[in-house]
């Protein structure tokens, strides 16, 4: 049996705003295999989201453990933290969340730069990642020049430049047309099929959802059930 | 903090800055409009008060100033203490004069005046009266019924709205002076002066010999004036005259210019004042600048954490750019200074007391330099720490 590369254990998030107490996520337990491409779907305001921020150590639990890769992270200290996203960890938000200073090949080169890695090497992988999803003729583009499509797709090649363990998405396609959301659906299949990356993946679209290995659903910051596709 | 860090810091700066090249332009503008307005109208007022203390020296004091023993009212043997004197090595000139009152006297009018008994060859050496001539001819050694007589006891060259009681006269016209012993004598106008200086142009000069023959003295002096290469030397060549064993009093300029020293005091004390002021403002500006800069920036900091770039990178950066405003903007200060103090240097303002030239000590420069450069850093790590210290999600998402 192959080890978790993500395991879950009673994972708790309160938001508190002083009187009023919000259980975004109650009691959650879950496991996830390396390479497994995973889509995390619900209702509007389920905590899909929030998962996702816990699991991705961009926001920190009330309650419970996780364990990434052997590692509970739980217990690191904010830098460590930093330290673990920039190893392990790849983000594909939304809202694309470029950084508009810097061109297509910087904005993906940029986490190559701060593992040290020398100028020839990152400039290499950035390109090579960025043919990869089919943008090596904009490397000297700036985000604002893009499509959204183009830009989610920036995105991804800098989610995944570092080789990371996991691949985390939310909603990568809600603010695409449908035939960029299909491209981008099928650049994850692809990554996870050819180099068998594990991605988890918040989505609204059941057609997305089909895609992926298995789909976990939540309602309500509980987990519903987990369905194998 | 190592090599790759700094490296990433550089990175990030350098695209920040241009990226957003306008903002660069304001925050450099600004800066250098601080470093101007702190700099410039302290160097205006540090002008002034060197013109000033310039206009007691070239008029009054000379850079040192021999005055009688206490016991004594007259130095004597003043001709051989002067040519002595004026042996030392360096020294420019030295003269000695008689002070004295007078009445003028012309037509129908009388005002009193102050006197110098002056050499007018010697004069020439440590005071300006002779280039301050705004008409005429200054006095030869064989004038001894002419005078010449300063600016502001003349109608014609008094300032609009000023009633003082003034002379109409003219070069050649004779006017009667009496002195305090009650002896009178007509004298012509052979110059007038105007040195800018209100301590100055209210005076009469007459040649020494009238002195000695309306007195019936010699060989005496209330005063020998001692020009000096530059200021700064006065210490030097006291012990020098010191060491010819005279007995008179040896001052230098400052202890004689007393009610100018207040003035030109009061002057630098609201110097501080206004820059001390000047540079809180400057620091508020640009504070408030870069503030605002980087927490527009707020957004691009939670992307850089939430994909792995370490806070004191972050931090790093943002100091870096901060340092880059401050340090172009105090360059440009200094370019736009230097420029300002050459033209002023050729064409000085022209003030009621003459022609004033900035003067900023390298000193000076170097201070403001450092203390806004050290503003615009302080300026930038505050709100950089409070937005790298910041919730990654808030951050990101708004909150
Ligand atoms: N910062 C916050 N402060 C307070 N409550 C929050 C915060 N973020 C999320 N919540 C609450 O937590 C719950 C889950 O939110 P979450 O964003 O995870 O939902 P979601 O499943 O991602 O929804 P959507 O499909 O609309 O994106 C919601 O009830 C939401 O109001
Ligand atoms: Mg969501």
């Amino acid at each position: 049996m192959i080890k978790n590369i993500i395991e879950v254990n009673k994972l708790e998030r309160i938001y508190s705003n002083g009187i009023v107490k919000t259980y975004a996520l109650k009691d959650v337990s879950l496991s996830i295999k390396p390479g497994e491409f995973v889509a995390i779907m619900g209702p509007s305001g389920s905590g899909k989201s929030t998962l996702l921020h816990q699991l991705g150590l961009l926001d920190t639990p009330t309650n419970g453990s996780i364990i990434i890769d052997n590692e509970d992270v739980s217990k690191l200290t904010d830098k460590q933290k930093t330290t673990f996203r920039l190893e392990k960890l790849g983000y594909v938000f939304q809202s694309y969340n470029l950084l508009p200073e810097l061109n297509v090949i910087e904005n993906v080169f940029l986490t190559s730069m701060a593992k040290g890695l020398d100028p020839k090497e990152y400039n290499l992988r950035a390109k090579d990642i960025l043919e990869k999803v089919g943008l090596k003729d904009r490397l000297y583009y700036y985000p604002s020049e893009l499509s959204g499509g183009q830009q989610q797709r920036v995105s991804i090649a800098r989610a995944l430049v570092n080789k990371p363990k996991i691949l985390f998405a939310d909603e990568p396609t809600a603010n695409l047309d449908s035939d960029s959301s299909q491209d981008i659906i099928d650049l994850f299949k692809k990554l996870n099929k050819e180099i068998n990356q594990t991605i988890v993946m918040v989505t609204h679209e059941l057609e997305e959802g089909k895609k992926a290995d298995r789909i976990i659903w939540i309602k309500d910051g509980i987990l519903d059930k987990s369905v194998k596709v | 903090m190592n090599k790759k860090d700094i490296k990433l810091m550089f990175f990030l700066a350098y695209k920040n800055i241009i990226k957003s090249k306008s903002t660069f332009i304001v925050i450099v503008a600004v800066m250098a409009m601080s470093f101007l307005s702190i700099t410039f109208f302290s160097a205006i007022i540090d002008g002034l008060s060197y013109e000033f203390e310039e206009s007691m020296i070239d008029g009054q004091t000379g850079h040192l100033m021999i005055e009688p023993s206490n016991e004594e009212s007259f130095i004597f043997n003043s001709d051989r203490l002067e040519k002595n004197i004026s042996k030392i090595p360096g020294v420019i000139g030295v003269s000695s004069r008689l002070e004295s009152n007078i009445l003028i006297t012309y037509k129908n009018e009388e005002l009193g005046a102050p006197v110098f008994f002056i050499d007018p060859i010697d004069e020439q050496k440590v005071s300006n009266f002779h280039e301050s001539l705004i008409e005429g001819s200054f006095l030869s050694y064989k004038d001894t019924s002419e005078i010449i007589i300063g600016s502001d006891l003349l109608e014609q060259y008094a300032p609009i709205d000023d009633t003082k009681k003034r002379f109409n006269l003219r070069i050649g016209d004779n006017i009667i002076l009496t002195f305090n012993n009650g002896y009178k004598k007509e004298y012509k106008i052979k110059g007038i002066f105007k040195t800018g200086s209100k301590f100055n142009d209210d005076k009469i000069l007459i040649n020494k010999e009238e002195y000695f023959s309306i007195f019936n003295k010699e060989d005496i002096s209330h005063k020998i004036l001692v020009k000096l290469p530059s200021r700064g030397l006065e210490k030097e060549y006291i012990q020098k005259i010191e060491a010819l064993g005279i007995i008179e009093q040896i001052n230098p300029w400052e202890t004689k210019i007393g009610m100018i020293k207040q003035f030109v005091g009061s002057l630098q004390i609201t110097n501080q004042i206004t820059g001390f002021i000047g540079l809180l403002t400057a620091f508020a500006t640009i504070y408030i600048i870069i503030f605002i800069n980087v927490t527009n920036k707020r957004k691009q900091i939670g992307i850089l954490k939430a994909i792995g770039i370490k806070k004191k990178i972050i931090l790093g950066s943002y100091i870096i750019q901060s340092f880059i405003y401050g340090f172009v903007g105090v360059i440009f200060g200094n370019i736009i200074m230097q420029i300002l103090l050459a033209l002023l240097a050729s064409y000085p303002l022209s003030m009621p007391i003459g022609d004033v030239v900035p003067l900023l000590t390298i000193g000076k420069l170097l201070t403001t330099s450092f203390i806004l450069i050290l503003a615009s850093i302080v300026a930038g790590f505050f709100p950089s720490r409070k937005a790298s210290n910041d919730n990654i999600l808030d951050a990101i998402f708004g909150g």
